[in-house]
């Protein structure tokens, strides 16, 4: 009853005031009627009639205020009042509401969207059932260069066996298969998963179902199970192919299920497992008796309820130690295992860049609400008298209070208005421009929660800096502020406005820094030399389906009909294939070695091992140091052959010539260095892992002698990409017109995309700083150019009576170094200290990097010089005649 | 007049407002000529305390207003109690019972 009567009368007061009024006004005209009537029966003249019934009303104005104030919708109304004069004093002044309004935008739309990318990649649970019970199981191969390689298949079975702490252990290994059968023969990146791995990992399948025991029984019909995406774009979303037979390498395989469009692979960067995995296939089962060395397992665990990753860790560094004392193989070192929650793992490379942004765009928001207050004091100055007035008119200072704290609200909620528009725009720009491996940013969006913080923060500053021009009001008493003289209370004033500003330049300083940083360490990333010649070639993988090239000898036929045809397209200078690109995302393949056979090969020590053809080499350009390249005559039978990096050659033989050495080498995964081979080239170390961190050796196979399948072509030619690739095609579709390419991509976007995190970052940095200088300047300007119009009248007796124009010109512009003087001293501190923070994703720069700071100093005086010169150059301007006149 | 007039308590304008509408509707000065007029003129209700009471009593759905025409001729807005106002009187009333007895009971104490 009361609710409704309420709801009513916010209903009435809010769109029927018109008419309500007028009803009043028309209830008050009639009383004062009736009123006055009896005055004119008692025998007054009716306008003497009229006043006394004035007077016995009490005055229309005045009941008519209390009428209001008792309505039951009084305090709302007030507040519309009060939002309605915030209104239209913003619509006065537009230049003002613009350029607040585009400030807050600014700065409240950086924090939106990266707001939006840190929840969605720090603070959202994983898309799975339970997903804070999932850990992540790395063996721990430091000593072998590898600190988080994978397990094998013996390892995984201990784990399921021995675990006490995890209910189930799932694996997964990212591999290739070709879809065959029609006329678009594709390779789809695949996962070999365990039947148990989508349960382990809490995920359904939107048709079907996922894998089940018997899937993976010896002899079990061959079965895939397909993601949403292959399954719209090949098949058409047609349900009933689930169920149906497809051909998958050449063999008929049941589609069990499909994964649903949403489903995605979050498993850590590091792990060579690719977000996007277009189907899979499960393992056999017999795949956990391999040998223990072949290692090659992404082991995903679930916890029972109640686990803490803490116990799960103990428990499977129990499990590590009693196989390391029951097995052999394990050596004196034994098998040590690393266990991490899946969730904080996944973020673990990315979390420190993306906290330093978020820190970045709150120093931002700081300082564009440092000037929204700033732009709110000037404002509020220019109001006094106004507001002295409405004080002597009686008017209650909480009122006034309240109106300051409603228009500050008014402009937060359209800065958080206009900042979710911008802060979407903003993270629709990250998407485009976000790297590879970050590409969990695409599931950042603008949803309640993003929403909810933007006015969170928006309201939150709105409050405070609203409280800023009330230092200009509250006066703790009026008379001695009106006794001061005018230039007292500026001075006081622009005492506050130049601390902020001060603030502001120093605020943007340590931005400006940490983005010189980034940049600087971008430019020296550049310019590594990766070690191979990455422009002006073209690479492609293919799998050749070894069921139909079959013996061996057919196998390598084709493979070099394949390179033979190649070399023939126009243009094309050399031709090489490789089983591992440079920073591709396949799983890696090393392998153990041993130089002196009588050495325990438990503890040998792990090379990066990679198999390419004769001219592979000389096509990627990689440098030799001694002895030859592979040659078509490195082929069984010969004496097994391989080349090494220079690292290597001088870790083992240092000091000695690394030609005709022999090394225990295991180009079999079987997990022991068993093959003697004799190294017949030296070649410069590579980075081919990363950029600017690459430290285990490496060794380069005969493909001819240790077949890889699938492998990747490089073409070297300055021909244009895309028509090369035309080519390749028709090239290969000669040879065999059911043969799937795939990754047809130029050599350099692999480099590209090992930059392309510090790149990131170094971009968005490098853009927060610059918006944050803008900001700053409009904050120097602000206070220059109100400092100056103040002075004018000073100005114009100072040039009516002869002074230099230049050298007040200096006096000004020497004001507004000033600021930027005290405040590039208090940013600098800030900065060492912000640099330090960073260490970790510098390369090649320390914090305390002369350029960046140089070059910030000079930029921000120099922005400054302009910012205080447009407002020096108006003041002597003005005729000093015209300057006398104001005021 | 021997006394001067008396205030109206607080919150008992309500309920004189109601009671005065009770037998018929009245514009605004005809309740405060009625609420004079019945206790001999111990209160008088000026207008300004009047017209609040009864706007908020109207939004709170006790009485309902409507523009007529008085005996003389002029246009005036007419109050009349509704459902939910007989309702509210009824329970003011009795309140108000209670109070003077509790009142009375102190007063007579001891």
């Amino acid at each position: 009853m009361r609710l409704t009567a309420w709801i009513a009368s916010v209903w009435r007061t809010c769109f029927r005031s018109g008419a309500v009024e007028r009803d009043l006004d028309d209830e008050m005209r009639a009383t004062v009627d009736l009123l006055a009537d009896r005055y004119v029966a008692g025998g007054m003249n009716p306008a003497e009639a009229r006043r006394a019934a004035l007077v016995e009303l009490g005055g229309v104005e005045q009941v008519k205020e209390q009428v209001r104030e008792h309505r039951l919708a009084a305090p709302l109304e007030t507040i519309l009042l009060d939002l309605r004069y915030a209104w239209r004093t913003l619509w006065k002044a537009p230049s003002f509401a613009i350029v607040v309004l585009a400030t807050l935008a600014l700065g409240i739309g950086a924090n939106t969207a990266i707001f939006s990318v840190v929840h969605a990649m720090l603070l959202s649970p994983l898309p799975y059932r339970d997903a804070d019970r999932l850990i992540f199981v790395w063996s721990d191969m430091t000593d072998e260069g590898y600190p988080r390689a994978p397990l094998s298949g013996p390892e995984l079975d201990d784990l399921r066996a021995r675990s006490k702490t995890c209910a189930a252990f799932g694996a997964i290994w990212a591999n290739t298969a070709a879809l065959t059968g029609d006329d678009h023969p594709e390779q789809l990146r695949i996962g070999r998963v365990t039947d148990d791995f989508f349960n382990v990992l809490g995920a359904e399948a939107a048709l079907g179902r996922t894998f089940r025991a018997e899937d993976a029984r010896p002899g079990a019909a061959p079965t895939i199970l397909l993601s949403w995406p292959v399954f719209e774009r090949r098949y058409g979303a047609d349900p009933s192919l689930v169920g149906r037979r497809i051909l998958v390498n050449d063999r008929p395989t049941t589609v069990v299920g499909v994964m649903p469009r949403s489903f995605r692979l979050l498993l850590p960067p590091d792990s060579s497992v690719p977000d996007d995995l277009q189907a899979f296939q499960p393992f056999p089962a017999a795949m956990t008796q391999g040998p223990r060395g072949q290692q090659f397992l992404r082991v995903v665990g679930r916890m029972r309820p109640a686990v803490t990753v803490d116990q799960a860790r103990a428990d499977i560094d129990g499990v590590a130690s009693t196989i390391s004392r029951a097995f052999t193989e394990y050596g004196a070192s034994g098998r040590r295992f690393v266990t991490v929650g899946l969730q904080s793992d996944d973020v673990r490379e990315i979390r420190p860049a993306l906290v330093a942004l978020f820190a970045g765009v709150g120093i931002l928001l700081l300082i564009a609400c440092v000037n929204v207050a700033s732009l709110l004091i000037a404002r509020a100055a220019a109001r006094r008298s106004e507001i002295a007035l409405r004080l002597a008119l009686g008017a209650a200072r909480v009122r006034i209070v309240r109106q300051c704290l409603i228009e500050g609200l008014l402009l937060a909620s359209l800065g958080a208005v206009a900042g979710l528009a911008a802060g979407w725009c903003a993270l629709r720009a990250v998407t485009v421009v976000r790297p590879d491996a970050l590409s969990r940013i695409e599931l950042a969006s603008i949803d309640w929660p993003v929403a909810l913080f933007t006015f969170g923060i928006a309201i939150a500053w709105g409050v405070l800096f609203s409280m800023a021009p009330l230092t200009e009001i509250y006066a703790p008493d009026l008379l001695p502020e009106l006794q001061r003289t005018n230039r007292q209370v500026d001075t006081l004033r622009d005492g506050v406005r130049r601390t902020l500003v001060v603030i502001q330049m120093a605020l943007s300083v340590v931005l400006l820094v940490c983005a010189g940083l980034l940049v600087h360490t971008l430019m020296r990333v550049q310019n590594v030399d990766p070690g191979f010649r990455a422009d002006d070639a073209l690479t492609f993988r293919v799998a050749i389906p070894m069921q139909r090239y079959r013996p061996i000898a057919g196998f390598n036929t084709f493979a070099r009909n394949l390179d033979e045809a190649l070399r023939r397209i126009p243009g094309v200078q050399g031709v090489g294939a490789i089983s591992h690109l440079p920073y591709d995302d396949l799983p890696n393949w090393g392998t153990p070695y041993l130089a002196d056979a009588a050495m325990d090969d438990a503890s040998a020590p792990n090379a990066d091992a990679r198999a390419v053809t004769p001219g592979l080499m000389e096509t990627m350009g990689l440098q030799l140091q001694e002895g030859r390249f592979f040659t078509e005559a490195d082929q069984p039978g010969q004496r097994p052959s391989i080349i090494v990096d220079d690292k290597l050659a001088a870790r083992v033989w240092p000091g000695r010539s690394a030609i005709g050495q022999h090394l225990g080498v295991d180009p079999g995964s079987t997990g022991r260095p068993t093959v003697n081979m004799t190294v017949v080239g030296v070649v410069k170390h590579v980075r081919l892992r990363s950029l600017v961190a690459d430290l285990t050796e490496q060794i380069y196979f005969p493909e001819r002698l240790i077949l890889r399948n699938p492998m990747a072509y490089v073409v070297r030619s300055s021909r244009d990409p895309a028509a090369l690739a035309a080519d390749v095609r028709a090239a290969i579709a000669a040879l065999d017109p059911n043969l799937p390419i795939y990754d047809v991509r130029p050599l350099h976007t692999y480099v590209d995309g090992a930059r392309a995190a510090r790149r990131f970052t170094a971009l968005l940095a490098a853009g927060f700083a610059v918006v944050a200088l803008l900001l700053a300047c409009v904050g120097v300007y602000g206070v220059m150019a109100y400092a100056v119009t103040r002075r004018r009248r000073e100005f114009g007796v100072r040039l009516a009576l002869g002074a230099d124009p230049s050298r007040l010109a200096v006096a000004i512009l020497r004001d507004g170094l000033t600021l930027a003087i005290a405040g590039a001293l208090i940013g600098v501190l800030g900065a060492a200290a912000a640099g330090s923070l960073l260490r970790a994703q510098l390369y090649g720069v320390a914090p305390y990097d002369p350029p960046s700071f140089l070059i910030t100093v000079g930029m921000l005086g120099v922005t400054c010089l302009l910012a205080s010169w447009i407002p020096a150059r108006r003041a002597l301007a003005a005729s000093p005649m015209e300057a006398l006149r104001t005021e | 007049m021997a006394k001067p007039p008396a205030e109206i308590m607080k919150g008992t304008l309500d309920l004189l407002v109601l009671k005065t509408l009770e037998l018929e509707p009245r514009h605004g000065v005809g309740v405060a000529d009625r609420i004079r007029q019945i206790s001999n003129g111990t209160f008088i209700v000026k207008p300004g305390s009047l017209f609040p009471a009864l706007h908020r009593l109207e939004e709170e759905g006790f009485i309902a207003g409507q523009w007529s025409e008085t005996p003389e001729g002029r246009r005036a807005k007419y109050y009349r109690i509704t459902g939910a106002g007989q309702r509210q009187l009824a329970s003011e009333k009795k309140n108000w019972a209670r109070i003077v007895l509790a009142v009375g009971l102190i007063l007579e104490s001891e």
